[in-house]
């Protein structure tokens, strides 16, 4: 398999055109924008992004995120508690779909985006096709997670009837959307041709 | 100069550097990497004209999706209905200034900018009228490619409700149907886009005037 790196050339990640490596970083001769090679210090950010995300996910499951006033007195919950709520009240699908994009899938990105990161960085049981179908997920996962944020911005603008029954947002909101857009942002700064070449790295190391 | 051909007639995965020969595709068709199955190339039908008349059609959406009301309560006698750009005036109000920016840059910002780029890039193409600086624009354009998240928002109109029928008379209003067209608009010009046409033509028509340019 021939790669771009071998043959000295360097794809434009915004206009995907193939410039003749020159110097890094270059400036590609279509688009004129700057780039490097490969991300700059990709695994670095994508760590450090990542950490972020598991720092602003605590506060984000600890504080209430809604806070619902029926006739003057109110009930906070968190983003677990409101799940059970829905539970309660066999709200099943609900359920489901509060818990997947708020707690298993900034989870998933989470821990998924160190294990990439760590097998990018050492090789070990590195299978870079299994690997890149992975990261693709957890890119297309990414935004899904803005879910429960919506659902609160909505019941709060929506439930407005005075003393009868409203809806505020809590503090965790803030830390949630925190969350979500440094796993964004990880994920983004992701290499996954590092996988591939971290492989052909370690083949050649073993054949020598 | 052979250096020069040599590049054009190749082609690299984004995903994981794989050079390939640049197959030549007919409208339609889509190359994929042989090594990670991710997409090399497609060539859409009819990019130009489909993504002018889906982002004409979702800006003429846009402003009934924002200003209109998506759906309203009724409890014990009282109504109460929102509509998105309500969220965001209700957030701003209840001090969460960051959610409040952020779900307009997500939600509104966004939307708006790719729809009115996709509708200037397919306007400039239609009409040939090709200006160096579509260059810098289409690779700005490419920076808001994972920031849109109206489909993530009509999820959250879904959830909230399901949630609100529970115990609370819910009526849906002529927001939400204006909504669900501009999603299906927007997303249906950012589909009909073809990249790599678009960069293709555009550095056809300005690789003389950068000749000159070094020439000098």
């Amino acid at each position: 398999m021939r790669t771009a790196k071998d043959n000295k050339l360097v794809l434009c990640p915004k206009c995907h055109k193939l410039n003749e490596f020159k110097s890094e970083p270059q400036q590609c001769t279509r688009c004129h924008g700057h780039f490097y090679s490969r991300q700059h210090n990709s695994l670095q950010y994508t760590l450090a992004w990542n950490i972020a995300a598991l720092i602003a996910f605590i506060p984000a499951n600890l504080y209430p995120i809604m806070i619902v006033y029926r006739l003057g007195i109110g009930t906070e919950a968190t983003i677990l508690s409101g799940i059970g709520e829905f539970i309660d009240h066999s709200l099943y699908p609900i359920a489901v779909i509060i818990f997947t994009a708020s707690i298993i899938v900034p989870l998933f990105k989470i821990i998924g985006l160190f294990i990439l990161v760590y097998k990018a960085h050492t090789g070990i049981r590195l299978k870079p096709s299994k690997n890149s179908k992975f990261y693709r997920v957890l890119e297309f996962l990414g935004p899904w997670s803005m879910l429960d944020v919506f659902v609160v911005a909505l019941m709060v603008a929506v439930v407005e009837l005075g003393f009868i029954t409203s809806v505020a947002a809590g503090p965790a909101i803030n830390y949630f959307t925190l969350t979500v857009i440094f796993t964004m942002l990880a994920a983004n700064s992701f290499d996954p041709r590092l996988l591939w070449d971290k492989h052909i790295e370690d083949k050649q190391v073993h054949i020598k | 100069m052979n250096n020069n051909l040599n590049t054009k007639s190749l082609v690299a995965c984004k995903q994981c550097d794989a050079l390939y020969d640049k197959p030549h595709l007919k409208q339609g068709q889509i190359a994929k990497c042989n090594r990670c199955g991710s997409i090399l190339i497609e060539r859409k039908i009819d990019s130009i004209n489909r993504s002018f008349y889906w982002s004409l059609a979702g800006l003429i959406f846009m402003l009934p999706a924002i200003l209109l009301p998506i759906m309203g309560v009724t409890l014990a006698g009282q109504f109460h209905q929102a509509s998105l750009f309500d969220c965001i005036i209700v957030l701003i109000e209840r001090g969460f200034f960051m959610i409040a920016s952020l779900m307009f840059l997500f939600a509104i910002a966004v939307p708006i900018v790719r729809l009115s780029g996709a509708l200037y890039l397919a306007y400039s193409f239609k009409f040939n009228r090709l200006k160096p600086s579509l260059l810098n624009f289409f690779r700005a354009y490419h920076h808001l490619d994972h920031w849109a998240m109206l489909n993530v928002f009509m999820l959250g109109i879904v959830v909230s409700m399901y949630k609100l029928t529970d115990d609370t008379e819910l009526s849906v209003n002529l927001g939400l149907l204006a909504f669900i067209f501009w999603l299906i608009c927007s997303t249906m010009s950012a589909v009909a886009l073809d990249q790599d046409y678009i960069w293709d033509k555009l550095e056809e028509a300005f690789a003389n005037e950068e000749k000159n340019d070094a020439n000098r």
